[in-house]
């Protein structure tokens, strides 16, 4: 019983958790707005504007959601922002971390 | 005499114009990032930026950006922002506040050199 009761918590947790919920193929269509400044698949060709293609998933997730919030501060971010939900925004994410571009250099 | 003073007048405008020219250029030559010199000023950056999947611990956990690639102009942008306090993070804040212009131009220059090469299609 207390095993059932435990599988039942774990499995709406999960369920729960956004993260499992990223949906690259909808971030793609969520982010056609992106590209105008941030480029085709987040390889921004405008020095100004960060490229986001390969950028980490929790990290664009964290810059977004602060964005939203007003945490981060920035004139055109965050009106884009105000306008995503939770869901959006792990999709955005998911899509542009799946783009290649951006490495992790030493 | 008339032609001596404008003789005179034609040399001081064109010392003067070659003075301005030349703090001109000067200033664009301290400005420029230099890829080399930054490599030698990124150890503060490569404990957290150089290390794959890094994440951070304080006060939030997630992962710490990848820098290889990214716009220098960018870069010195965020800097600048963590350095005047504009964009919080407590680790970024106190880093960027020890670096000069110069230092940041430099880093910058370092993290997005190769970024032809990185950039997908």
């Amino acid at each position: 019983m207390r095993k059932i009761i435990l599988g039942v918590v774990y499995a709406a947790l999960v369920a729960g958790s956004g993260a499992h919920a990223a949906d690259s193929v909808a971030g793609k269509q969520k982010a056609k707005t992106c590209a105008a400044c941030h480029g085709p698949e987040g390889n921004s060709l405008t020095p100004d504007f960060p490229r986001l293609a390969g950028q980490h998933y929790d990290y664009l997730v964290k810059a977004l959601t602060d964005y939203k919030s007003g945490a981060r501060k920035n004139p055109i971010m965050e009106p884009q922002a105000k306008n995503l939900s939770q869901r959006d925004i792990a999709d955005i994410a998911a899509y542009f971390s799946e783009q290649k571009g951006l490495r992790t250099k030493y | 005499m008339r032609n001596l003073n404008k003789t005179n007048l034609s040399r001081l405008l064109s010392v003067t114009m070659a003075a301005v020219l030349a703090a001109a250029s000067g200033s664009v030559l301290a400005g420029a990032g230099d890829p080399a010199a930054g490599k030698k000023k990124n150890s503060m950056c490569a404990g957290c930026h150089g290390i794959a999947d890094y994440r951070t611990a304080f006060p939030e956990v997630y992962s710490v950006p990848k820098l290889g690639g990214q716009h220098a102009a960018y870069i010195i942008k965020a800097l600048q922002e963590y350095k005047a306090g504009d964009r919080s993070h407590p680790s970024m804040r106190a880093i960027a506040s020890s670096l000069s212009d110069q230092d940041m131009a430099d880093l910058a220059a370092y993290y997005a050199s190769d970024a032809a090469k990185s950039a997908g299609k």
